[in-house]
């Protein structure tokens, strides 16, 4: 996978027509798109449920926080995360 | 074998069509049974929601012939599932689209044949690619996300780069560039359709390229040309295992092509039982579930959990038993059979370069009559 820079400053929001919901028959998160559904694990879902106008750092700081672990360790965690999302057009980053 | 649970519901409302395509995937010839009902759908639709689906595609034939589509849209989001509409997107006026809109459609897959409009309605059989140019208007302009679905075959995988670039002007947020896969109307027209080993290899690069090129902007997805392939496809994530279809006449199948590729497999209809019941017992979703059915080289293969022998539709259309390892992999016995097509097609002197194909007919299924909305 190529190395992903993401701005702090820039704010990760779901892209149109991507639906995040609950799945009734596990309790877990999942996001809907076109021909395709993709359960989410914790961090993933913890990091979605925030992608709501605040940047990826605020993201970030409120997850350390919640997770009391290093804001650096969780950053790459996190960007990560988004730049697989970004890639598959599950979310936008503006 | 225990059924886990379904994720996904395609919907077949009605196999009537204004297209005519030469390799469309529906049955060659259906019944004159009578569509389900307005009623009957949406009771299969919160069956369906009940036993787990999360998401429904609405297809056929064409969706939009069905005149109560937004009715069967709204009670698929009320059962809380994800909806998209397959679609030529004829037949989608400014109405339509705003009552679609309302009813909380998420997503709309629109199919085109070509990116040149002449060649598009020869492939299609009718005028109807500038409607298509019309309805992605409409739809953009409602504010619904736009997928294109382009299926690939040997007279328009040549114009790869052209349809990417449609799909970037038309700003469309996904493309499916998909090999024609042989079944129905397309198993009948296969020798006029399968591109040759010079076509696939570079539609594979260009299409790679591209899906670089445009990540994050378009997500493309590429589906393999399987006869090309040396491994089979994992068909449906494994029979049984996430979707179900259910097509115009109310029967359900584990795989839209199996009612017409697997001639002794019987299908429950939801006229007569509750989809529950046929998910978890009928023997048509059972038959091919698990590994336990499977034949060497399957039974003891370490991919047959990540393959599952690959599609039994095409195990039976070309060996003529569904229980075989699909004669795609390269460790079938039959794998001889798609080498001697490849070959007839791939030699210097192709014998299989038929030009002409058959165009698909309507079928005999009744409509339903459902009051203007």
């Amino acid at each position: 996978m190529e190395n992903q820079t993401i701005a702090g400053s820039a704010q990760p929001r779901l892209a149109r027509g991507i639906r995040l919901q609950t799945d009734a028959a596990t309790g877990n998160s999942v996001l809907l798109f076109p021909e395709g559904i993709l359960e989410l694990n914790e961090t993933a879902q913890d990091i979605l449920i925030r992608c709501d106008g605040r940047t990826v750092t605020e993201i970030i700081q409120a997850l350390a926080e919640e997770y009391d672990v290093d804001s650096k360790m969780l950053g790459d965690d996190v960007c990560e995360t988004l730049a697989n999302l970004q890639r598959r057009k599950l979310i936008d980053l503006t | 074998m225990t059924a886990s649970r379904p994720y996904a519901l395609l919907a077949e409302i009605s196999y009537r069509c204004p297209l005519h395509c030469p390799y469309c995937s529906n049955p060659t010839q259906t019944t004159n049974d009578q569509e389900l009902t307005t009623r009957e759908w949406t009771r299969v639709i919160r069956e369906a929601a009940a036993l787990g689906v999360l998401q429904i595609g609405f297809s056929g034939g064409e969706p939009l012939v069905r005149r109560d589509l937004p009715d069967l849209v709204r009670a698929s989001r009320e059962a809380n599932l994800y909806t998209n509409l397959i679609t030529s997107g004829i037949g989608l006026d400014d109405d339509r689209t705003a009552a679609l809109r309302d009813a909380g459609l998420d997503s709309v897959q629109l199919s085109f044949q070509s990116d040149n409009p002449d060649l598009a309605d020869e492939i299609a059989g009718a005028r109807a690619h500038q409607r298509k140019l019309d309805a992605t208007a409409k739809i953009r302009a409602a504010g619904i996300p736009l997928s294109l679905n382009f299926v690939i075959h040997r007279r328009n995988i040549d114009r790869l780069p052209q349809m990417i670039e449609l799909a970037e002007s038309l700003e469309a947020e996904r493309v499916e560039l998909a090999n024609v896969q042989f079944y129905g109307w397309a198993f009948l027209n296969r020798a006029a359709l399968l591109p040759t080993r010079e076509q696939v290899v570079r539609a594979r690069e260009i299409a790679t390229a591209a899906k670089l090129r445009l990540a994050g902007k378009i997500d493309i997805f590429y589906v393999l040309p399987d006869y090309y392939e040396t491994r089979p496809k994992p068909c449906l994530s494994g029979w049984g295992q996430r979707y179900l279809t259910v097509n115009p006449i109310g029967d359900v199948l584990p795989c839209p092509t199996a009612s017409s590729a697997i001639p002794d497999l019987r299908f429950e209809n939801v006229r007569a039982r509750e989809l529950d019941w046929i998910w978890r017992e009928s023997e048509s979703f059972n038959r091919f579930r698990g590994t336990e059915w499977m034949p060497e080289p399957c039974h003891s293969c370490p991919q047959r959990e990540i393959d599952f022998g690959g599609c039994r539709c095409q195990a039976a259309l070309l060996t003529g038993n569904a229980a075989n390892t699909d004669p795609v992999c390269e460790l079938s016995p039959n794998r001889s059979v798609v080498d001697a097509v490849l070959r007839d097609l791939n030699s210097s002197t192709p014998k299989a370069f038929g030009p002409d194909w058959t165009y698909r007919i309507n079928p005999e299924t009744r409509p339903i009559s459902v009051p203007h909305l």
